[in-house]
């Protein structure tokens, strides 16, 4: 079946938000990687396998046509693979300090749920992929529908909004701004969860998405800011960058949304067609 | 800088320093000394402090005077032992008794804000049964306020502090949670928690008054670990950068280098206070004076002032000015670990265990007790090798070479009073021609037993986490407390649950003096609970006509 344009355009979002998530992984475990000076030398992988998937799901984005390569899959299912690890490895670097899975340690361990941003670019960037090949569904989820994309862009947001609730607590939600990424988005993943289930988009969903990808960025700002207030602010970046709010973290927010809208693309052409 | 302290006071003419700003000054209210003021507060530290703002802050015209300088922190703070030693109250005092107290770092500051200027920021309550340990627990002296009632202005002041302490706390009634979350632990602190878990007791990360994210001006902790001597980066809550910007801002004076040597009386009422400031003597008249100088200076200056009406000095009918001078056991396990610890890196008291603050059974002596991780800074762990393990030479070298290794546990315990532990008068001088304290102290043997039971746990802690050539450290002490108590009954008593004096009805006293039992936590968060609660108090009497 030739590729609807509403197809094309679905799977350029959806790579693009894949693409998006890798770029977050790549800065953000770069970053907090750098922190931990690299204890263990599997920390380069994330690394690696984000710079990896942030070509494959930017190339697919710019080209939402596949040639036919491998390399994108073993691109994502690496990704995927290497996001299982490091929730593993993050939970041991939790586990292992006195006092367990205690508040105290999930705020200054290894943050819980980091590595799954890992999978969910993974997973987006695959599903994009397979649509770039014209293919129908994945084992015997269909596709097109839709529906799998935004249950997946849902359950990310969702995981998301935990780990930005769980970091804002540890800050106390000192700035009042710190309540958005756990009021704004949780009600975008809802509204897609419930869109997902009645398989309709409704236009409220897409609003909510787009204003979710726009927190994204926004939140980079906010985060610009909490650095400035740590003591020598960016003229200490060198220090402040590690010890502030960490400024790759909101964009993840950005490229679940992208992705989301994506899903909700698809599911209107769905809708029109039936 | 032509702005150096030394130079005379810097609160004067219309302005106070800012001490967010490098250079920075703020508008100060100002008041002649010839305006009859509602109040004037000596000391500006934890009680003095605390109550000049809550005052402020109710309309009352406040002179707050300090002895000491009035620093900036972000520019007048070195990470350098030595050059902060200028925090510390060291003038002359003669200290005697079978067990003399060493005065300085531990105890006494001398700055604007007071010792909590140099406090190591641990922000502990008292147990609700230790506000009553006669009536609930067999010993001591009960408060003439309820545990319900300071548990309430702890919350105030924990508030006004940002508190950084744990979600949950494992010991006591529930309490609301803490405004900030606890910061990271280090690796000292980890040491006291494997500790703890292996001897099944509780332990929980200690609720500190340092930022762990930004609050107003001031810039969330470093971990720089020289809080002891003075934070330079502003996250330590101290009264300089907690309530004293609050009380410019509602309007309170704040006169440093100011030394205030002698209380007036006439007819039996308080008139003013004699100060010494720019080599001379002035006086400020007043309504009410508040006597806020801590465990020594209270009572020196009650002491000194005394007159015809007073021979005997101020409030001090019942004779218990001086009296019942109460330190907590400050004694110490330490020992060597294989790994890194660097226990200077932090706060010096990331992690606390009250369990025998509140567990009664086990013990053969009264009282309680709590115990922290440590992070002595090099010059002040080589005074503690040398002076309290005996080493010298290269023995005391070596040993300092081990520093990043060993780890240690210090406890805070409650000494009970005694009226033998008090403050009197020499007849030496100091400086301003003031007769100099002399400062009396022996350790019951209540003390003793404690002593041995905490260090003996501690060392056991320190054991089971693998720590060898362990030592245990028997001299030190901290805090100074009780030398002006307050209760229900003026013949047992100086002052009442309000802080107000018995026998002169316009003279307070607020600060860690009005404590009748210290407890087995760090004094000062109680110290800023009573001055909020006296304020509250004030307020409400003069509203009454009751001042």
């Amino acid at each position: 079946m030739a590729a609807s344009h509403a197809d094309i355009v679905a799977t350029r979002l959806i790579a693009g938000g894949a693409a998006a998530l890798a770029f977050s992984v790549f800065a953000d475990s770069g970053l907090e990687h750098y922190r931990g000076s690299f204890a263990n030398p599997t920390m380069v992988l994330p690394i690696g396998s984000a710079v990896l998937g942030l070509t494959m799901n930017g190339r697919r984005s710019a080209k939402p046509e596949s040639s036919g390569s491998e390399v994108p899959t073993i691109s994502h299912v690496g990704s995927a693979a290497i996001g299982v690890i490091g929730l593993g490895f993050h939970a041991y670097n939790i586990l292992k300090r006195p006092g367990g899975a205690s508040f105290n340690n999930l705020f200054y361990g290894a943050p819980a749920g980091a590595p799954a941003t890992l999978i969910l670019s993974g997973m987006l960037g695959g599903i994009a992929d397979r649509m770039a090949k014209g293919e129908e569904t994945i084992a015997t989820l269909g596709l097109r529908s839709g529906r799998m994309v935004a249950g997946v862009v849902s359950i990310g947001i969702l995981g998301s909004v935990a780990e930005a609730g769980l970091l804002h607590f540890r800050g106390a939600y000192h700035d009042p701004f710190m309540w958005l990424p756990v009021t704004l988005p949780p009600v975008a993943a809802l509204s897609l969860a419930r869109d997902v289930v009645s398989d309709e988009a409704h236009s409220i969903t897409t609003g909510l998405l787009a204003a979710t990808a726009a927190l994204g960025l926004i939140g980079v700002g906010f985060h610009a800011y909490g650095v400035a207030r740590n003591m020598g602010g960016f003229r200490n970046w060198r220090q402040n960058i590690l010890a502030g709010p960490p400024l790759p973290a909101p964009p993840a927010f950005t490229g679940l949304a992208i992705a989301g809208l994506g899903a909700l693309l698809l599911m209107k052409k769905g809708s029109r067609r039936g | 800088m032509s702005d150096k302290q030394s130079d005379g006071p810097r609160a004067t003419g219309g302005r106070a320093p800012d001490v967010f700003t490098p250079g920075g000054w703020v508008p100060m209210r100002s008041h002649e000394d010839s305006e009859e003021v509602d109040f004037v507060i000596v000391g500006t530290g934890a009680g003095g402090g605390t109550l000049a703002c809550k005052l402020a802050e109710s309309g009352f015209s406040v002179v707050a005077m300090d002895a000491g300088p009035y620093w900036r922190p972000l520019e007048d703070f070195a990470s350098d032992e030595t050059e902060q030693q200028k925090l510390y109250w060291t003038d002359e005092r003669i200290v005697d008794g079978e067990n003399p107290i060493a005065m300085g770092s531990n105890n006494s500051g001398k700055s604007v804000g007071g010792s909590t200027v140099h406090f190591a920021m641990v922000s502990l309550r008292m147990r609700p049964e230790h506000f009553a340990t006669r009536s609930k627990l067999g010993y001591g002296v009960d408060w003439p306020i309820g545990w319900e009632e300071m548990w309430r202005y702890y919350a105030e002041v924990e508030q006004a502090l940002k508190i950084a302490g744990p979600v949950r706390y494992p010991w006591g009634p529930k309490r609301g949670r803490y405004p900030m979350r606890a910061h990271p632990m280090n690796a000292a602190a980890n040491y006291l928690a494997r500790g703890a878990e292996a001897l099944g007791v509780d332990w929980t990360q200690t609720p500190v008054a340092t930022l762990s994210a930004p609050h107003g001006k001031a810039h969330p902790c470093v971990y720089r670990g020289f809080c002891a001597i003075g934070c330079s980066t502003n996250a330590k809550q101290s009264v300089l950068v907690s309530w004293l910007p609050r009380a410019l801002k509602a309007g309170a004076e704040i006169r440093d280098l100011a030394m205030v040597g002698r209380i007036e009386t006439v007819n039996g009422r308080c008139t003013g206070v004699h100060y010494h400031r720019e080599g001379e003597w002035h006086f400020q008249r007043a309504r009410n004076v508040v006597v806020a100088g801590y465990a020594i200076e209270t009572p020196r200056l009650l002491l000194n002032s005394a007159n015809a009406e007073f021979p005997d000095g101020l409030a001090n009918s019942s004779g218990l000015v001086g009296r019942n001078l109460m330190v907590q056991l400050n004694q110490a396990a330490w020992g060597h670990v294989e790994d890194d610890v660097r226990s200077y890196k932090g706060p010096p008291s990331l992690a606390v265990c009250e369990h025998w603050n509140y567990e009664d059974r086990g013990k053969d002596y009264a009282g309680g007790w709590s115990y922290m991780s440590q992070g002595p800074l090099p010059i002040s762990w080589a005074k503690t090798l040398a002076g309290g393990r005996g080493l010298w030479g290269q023995a005391l070298i070596d040993e300092m070479a081990r520093n990043n290794h060993t780890v240690g546990l210090k406890m805070v315990g409650e000494v009970l009073p005694d009226a033998r532990n008090r403050v009197t008068l020499t007849d030496e001088t100091d400086q301003y021609g003031l007769r100099i304290p002399r400062i009396t102290f022996a350790y019951s043997d209540n003390d003793r037993a404690m002593m041995a039971h905490a260090t003996d746990f501690m060392d056991r802690s320190l054991e089971a986490t693998g720590a060898t050539d362990r030592w245990k450290e028997m001299g030190d002490t901290a805090h100074l407390n009780g030398t002006a108590r307050m209760g229900h009954d003026r013949r047992t008593s100086v002052v009442d649950a309000d802080c107000r004096s018995w026998d002169i009805p316009n003279l307070w006293v607020c600060d860690g003096s009005v404590f009748p039992t210290v407890g087995g936590v760090n004094p000062s968060l109680t110290i800023q609970a009573i001055a909020c609660r006296t304020a509250d108090r004030i307020r409400t009497m003069a509203a009454q006509g009751e001042l």
